[in-house]
């Protein structure tokens, strides 16, 4: 009998045990937090930005994480030769002068005086150091950026050249990603890169401070910046995966800015005392792949134009979602050197036409095909495509809609085990049109689109070589126009994304969708 | 696995009285207010998802787009065309809610059955021939019970789709170990029964003796298990929903139209309220005629 | 008795190899992590080299050997979304889950030992009727459902609790009422079946007759004997604590191995998935087993061959 009631105790005190010690180990964050979860008034007291993004950082190395959820832990933590201004011009950031020496070879000079947050100076060592890492590791996520550079060569300390492996009119671009992140050469030959990733640092306005996975990164502001003293004192970039959380998040004042917030949430963001939304462009174009492979039924052009016809675009983005979006007709978008303004905001849309093109192509009785499209990848992306799949219905097309979750739906894309239509959302990471363009090229369409047009392929082959920055562009803007006519893609729309920010702070939305902490103020 | 958690369900049932005859039966579930209830929800719910294409006034995934987010009727801005208002898309939420009602239930009783059927399967054949048998069955009874099934159904429907004929078999696969270890258990008992030691003593094959003796008695604890299992199994596809991994568009489920309405709920809480009610009270009728079952039949889990 | 803790403790040892066969296989099956890792901007050529790395093109005997190599010391293999060991990943997030369901644990104790006890006294009263369907309505209601209206509710629109996250003691509180509810359904249920049991007893109704007062009896002897099945009854929620977990950690952002395991599911990373399920079963099968063990020791009535 006591035995009994030892253990019936026992089991009871493992419980309350495991309760109340993991409850202990938590009381120093509690006085750290505080101070965020009361601010909810308009005004901010402190000089602490609290952010939440939709996902979490998934790696501490700027050369390995190609994400816009991590670019925007690295913008602040590292420099670049280049960056990008709030209106996305190329302008130095490290660099003091440059100079194209000849087509393929570039000699830069650095600002001298920045120093990493240990202290030690940034020098051309440094840059090489960080540059060959990432153009020789292919195992890096931005590796397949940086193929084009062939080697670094430093002339002294904050001297030195880098050459091409032909002429790449994209060399400002590269410098300026997350993926030429100056690392510090020392520090990271000395502490291993899993030493570097538990302890990054870089020479930017911000200092990392802790990252707790899933949770959130902290960074605090770094008081020997060589550039303009950092605005904030504390940055918390929060992971909050659950949209209506993060909404909630923002609403309560436990969080100063909130990305990706959804169509059906704006009006709690809009009514709500104290927040706001704020609504900007991306680089992300909606689209439907259109397999043309022989044989499949989208091979014939009457029947990808009737697609497109039958598609009300605009209808798309005033419904589901609520304006968060322009019609386009091109891959490239708005805002990307070497765009066509004439595709941006536009759409064809003819149902009656599309319906008599069926019947020239044959199809008079209508037909079945199978749209792919991810759901819960894009915002709103499920919906758009149910949307879709009864557009094409009315003019007889039976859709077959295959709605896969996000991972599925990926794998499926990058296998190119779709059917006729599968929709995707591409973004520009290089802000140039020949990033996006590269689609339409016979080697990237092969076993995808499986467009084929030699004469695209050779225009588009010729473009990524050109130094003429105006010839340049005419011949994407050419590519583009035909790509519109023909159809290997049938456009949506130019996603927006959209923000809730709380009215004590300053934000304006960049194209690139970072966020800068710096270009955020207090009110 | 847990001899304990066996031993414990056993504790939880009660008086003994059996099915001789209909009438008693009829009698009897006349007598409770709940299981009355939860037949009758039960036979509501069946009538809508059969008749669904009758009953629904539009078709359940034709948009509406002059009327998205319309309120239900009786509240500002609603209209009678919408009872029940419409959705994000402009689709009419009654009609959804009625076809909803077929896929939920189909979801819930086909998976009930394939996890009845690998169950009992696995609970006779263990329980009866014992041995190395029983061993290693159980073994993979413990193994598939050590891992909480919406984990496993996680994993799985990573893999394959989920598509409603898959998210069928793949709950009705992670879900099968209850049954065969309750089954087992009554098997045990059963086979050092009189009628069967007899029957073995005779010579009669084990398959007959199987089919014969032991499935008819473990009958009536089956039936509990399954009515019971048939509400788990909605709310499962609710909470799978919430991840993404329910039932597809456009196929309409109640845990789907609950996720979608999830987003709305501050805003338009008609979206979510309703497939949520209606998930609440099914499964709740469900309960009621399954905890009535469990009093009549009283199967010696 | 030690014979049958060697039994149990052997029987283990095949049930955890079927464990890693179906994981292994499910994984294998699971297809290409690659995709994941790269932008859907990416190239075919970059996916190749990339897979080719991570030795996903080695015939599945050998992947299966390697794995049950390297999980024998330990060693799950790298998160490909983290560059780092798996293992150690999901340790770290334990400390957090257990936090959190232990708290959930004790709030579904208060909730459901009350109520189920409670219920059975007032047996078929208007009373036991109300216990009973609140318990049928927690059960019927989805557990992500209750945690973004208790947001919505007690976060957002009285703002007592914080929304999300993980820190002061107020942050758990609407977690922990989100995954102990559904906990309480399910245990308040069992609680009032098992108490009757007890009232049925022989001691008690002797107990009655002898005219010690109801209240005293009722808390004095049947409680102390519903206690060993209600503390049965607690370790045997563990499914419910598990599958909670996801969904609660998923909508409260709970830094703990649900959401590690939800976002390692999406992102196809098998190593952390790998070593989560192993870790969680193993969990469940040494709890399992130590219930067990508890059940033998105090109940003599209950053999074991």
């Amino acid at each position: 009998m006591k035995l009994k009631y030892f253990l019936s105790g026992a089991l009871l005190a493992i419980v309350l045990f495991l309760a109340a010690c993991s409850g202990n180990g938590e009381e120093e964050v509690e006085a750290e937090s505080q101070g965020e979860e009361e601010s909810g008034e308009v005004e901010k007291d402190d000089k602490n930005l609290v952010i939440a993004q939709a996902s979490d950082l998934v790696t501490m190395d700027p050369q390995d994480s190609l994400s816009t959820t991590g670019d925007r832990f690295f913008r602040n933590l590292n420099n670049r030769l280049f960056k990008r201004n709030p209106d996305m011009e190329i302008v130095p950031d490290l660099v003091e002068s440059s100079e194209n020496i000849d087509e393929e070879t570039w000699r830069f000079k650095l600002i001298e005086g920045v120093k990493f947050h240990n202290g030690e100076d940034l020098t051309a060592e440094d840059v090489k150091f960080s540059l060959e890492r990432v153009m020789t590791d292919d195992s890096l996520k931005e590796y397949p950026y940086f193929t084009q550079l062939k080697e670094v060569n430093v002339i002294d300390d904050y001297e030195l050249e880098v050459v091409t492996d032909g002429p790449m009119p994209t060399i400002q671009h590269v410098l300026a990603k997350s993926g030429s992140g100056i690392l510090p050469k020392d520090y990271v030959e000395e502490v291993g890169m899993e030493g570097f990733m538990e302890q990054p640092i870089g020479s930017g306005p911000y200092k990392f401070v802790e990252w707790k996975i899933d949770d959130k990164v902290v960074m605090e502001r770094n008081e020997d910046y060589f550039g303009d003293e950092p605005t904030w004192d504390t940055v918390t970039i929060r992971a909050i995966n659950e949209g209506s959380t993060r909404v909630g998040e923002l609403l309560t004042g436990g969080v100063d800015l909130i990305t990706d917030v959804a169509p059906n949430e704006w009006d709690r963001v809009e009514n709500n005392e104290g927040t706001s939304l704020v609504s900007g462009e991306s680089t992300r174009v909606m689209l439907l792949m259109n397999r043309m492979t022989e044989g499949t039924i989208t091979a014939d052009p009457k029947v990808r134009e009737a697609i497109d016809l039958a598609i009300d675009q605009q209808a798309i983005v005033d419904s589901v979602l609520q304006g968060s979006g322009v019609p386009v007709r091109s891959r490239v978008p708005e805002g990307v050197h070497g765009s066509d303004p004439d595709l941006y905001d536009a759409y064809v849309h003819d149902p009656e036409r599309a319906k008599e093109l069926l019947e020239e192509a044959g199809y008079g009785d209508g037909f079945e095909l199978t749209l792919t499209s991810p759901k819960g990848r894009y915002p709103m992306d499920g919906q758009v495509a149910e949307l879709i799949a009864v557009m094409l219905g009315e003019v007889g097309i039976d859709v077959n809609l295959e709605l896969l979750e996000s991972g599925t739906f990926i794998e499926k894309y990058s296998n190119k085990d779709n059917e006729e239509l599968i929709m995707i959302g591409l973004a520009d990471g290089l802000l140039d049109a020949s990033y996006s363009l590269v689609h339409y090229s016979i080697d990237r369409a092969a076993g995808q689109t499986d467009y084929n047009n030699e004469e695209i392929d050779q225009l588009f082959k010729e473009a990524s070589r050109n130094l003429d920055k105006e010839e340049r562009v005419e011949q994407f803007k050419q590519i583009q126009q035909t790509v519109a006519e023909e159809r290997p893609h049938t456009f949506l729309y130019q996603s927006k994304v959209n923000y809730g920010v709380s009215d004590a702070i300053d934000f304006q939305p960049r194209l690139d969708e970072n966020i800068i902490f710096d270009d955020v103020s207090v009110k | 696995m847990s001899e304990a958690a066996a031993n414990l369900e056993q504790k939880e049932k009660k008086s003994s009285s059996s099915i001789s005859n209909l009438s008693i039966f009829v009698k009897l579930l006349l007598k409770s207010k709940t299981g009355m209830l939860g037949l009758i929800i039960l036979l509501i719910a069946t009538f809508v998802a059969i008749f669904a294409d009758l009953l629904a006034p539009y078709d359940p995934v034709e948009p509406h787009l002059s009327y998205i987010l319309t309120p239900p009727a009786w509240q500002e801005g609603g209209t009678s065309q919408f009872i029940l208002g419409t959705d994000n898309l402009g689709r009419d939420v009654l009609s959804r809610l009625i076809f909803g009602t077929r896929v939920s239930l189909i979801v819930g009783v086909l998976s009930v059955v394939v996890a009845g059927a690998i169950g009992l399967f696995f609970g006779v054949i263990s329980g009866y021939f014992g041995r190395w048998v029983d061993q290693v069955m159980m073994r993979i009874v413990d193994a598939f019970l050590s891992i909480p099934s919406i984990l496993f159904i996680m994993v799985i429907l990573t893999v394959f789709s989920p598509s409603l004929w898959m998210l069928i078999i793949v709950i009705g696969l992670t879900t099968w170990v209850n049954y065969a270890r309750i089954i087992r258990g009554e098997v045990l008992s059963l086979k050092e029964r009189e009628f069967v030691k007899a029957s073995q003593t005779i010579g009669t094959s084990h398959w007959i003796i199987i089919w014969r003796n032991l499935i008819p008695n473990v009958m009536s604890t089956f039936i509990v298990i399954s009515t019971l299992s048939v509400a788990t199994t909605i709310i499962l596809e609710a909470s799978l929903s919430f991840l993404g991994l329910g039932i597809q568009p456009p196929d309409i489920s109640w845990g789907g139209m609950l996720n979608d309405g999830r987003d709305y709920l501050a805003t338009h809480w008609w979206m979510g309220t309703f497939p949520g009610i209606a998930i609440t009270v099914t499964v709740l009728g469900i309960i009621f005629l399954g905890d009535w079952l469990r009093d009549v039949l009283d199967p010696r889990l | 008795m030690k014979k049958y803790i060697t039994k149990r403790l052997l029987e283990i040892i095949p049930v955890l190899f079927i464990i890693t066969f179906v994981v292994f296989v499910l994984m294998y099956h699971a297809g290409d992590p690659v995709a994941m890792m790269l932008p859907d901007e990416a190239s075919q050529e970059d996916r190749e080299n990339m897979r080719e790395a991570l030795g996903l093109n080695d015939p599945f005997i050998v992947q299966y050997g390697n794995f049950l190599k390297d999980i024998s010391t330990g060693n799950f293999g790298e998160s490909i979304r983290y560059n780092t060991q798996a293992l150690p990943l999901v340790i770290e997030r334990l400390p957090a889950s257990f936090e959190l369901a232990g708290v959930a644990m004790l709030v579904a104790i208060l909730i459901s030992i009350p109520l189920g006890i409670w219920s059975a006294n007032k047996r078929n009263t208007v009373t036991d009727l109300f216990i009973t369907g609140g318990s049928v309505l927690g059960k019927a209601m989805p557990n992500f459902w209750l945690g973004i209206m208790l947001i919505l509710i007690l976060a957002v629109n009285v703002q007592i609790f914080p929304v999300s996250g993980r820190g002061t003691l107020v942050h758990l509180v609407l977690p922990a009422i989100t995954l102990g509810t559904s906990i309480a359904a399910e245990m308040t249920r069992l609680v009032r079946s098992s108490m009757l049991d007890t009232l049925g007893q022989d001691y008690i109704r002797t107990a009655s007759s002898k005219g010690v007062p109801y209240f005293k009896v009722v808390v004095s002897h049947a409680f102390r004997n519903t206690l060993i099945p209600v503390i049965t009854i607690t370790t045997l929620q563990l499914s419910i604590v598990v599958s909670g977990s996801i969904i609660t950690e998923s909508v409260f952002q709970w830094p703990g191995l649900g959401l590690l395991l939800v976002q390692a599911v999406n992102a196809r990373d098998m190593a952390v998935v790998q070593a989560a399920v192993f870790i969680i079963a193993i969990l469940v099968i040494v709890v399992n087993l130590i219930t067990d063990l508890i059940y033998v020791l105090i109940d003599p009535r209950i053999k074991y061959s």
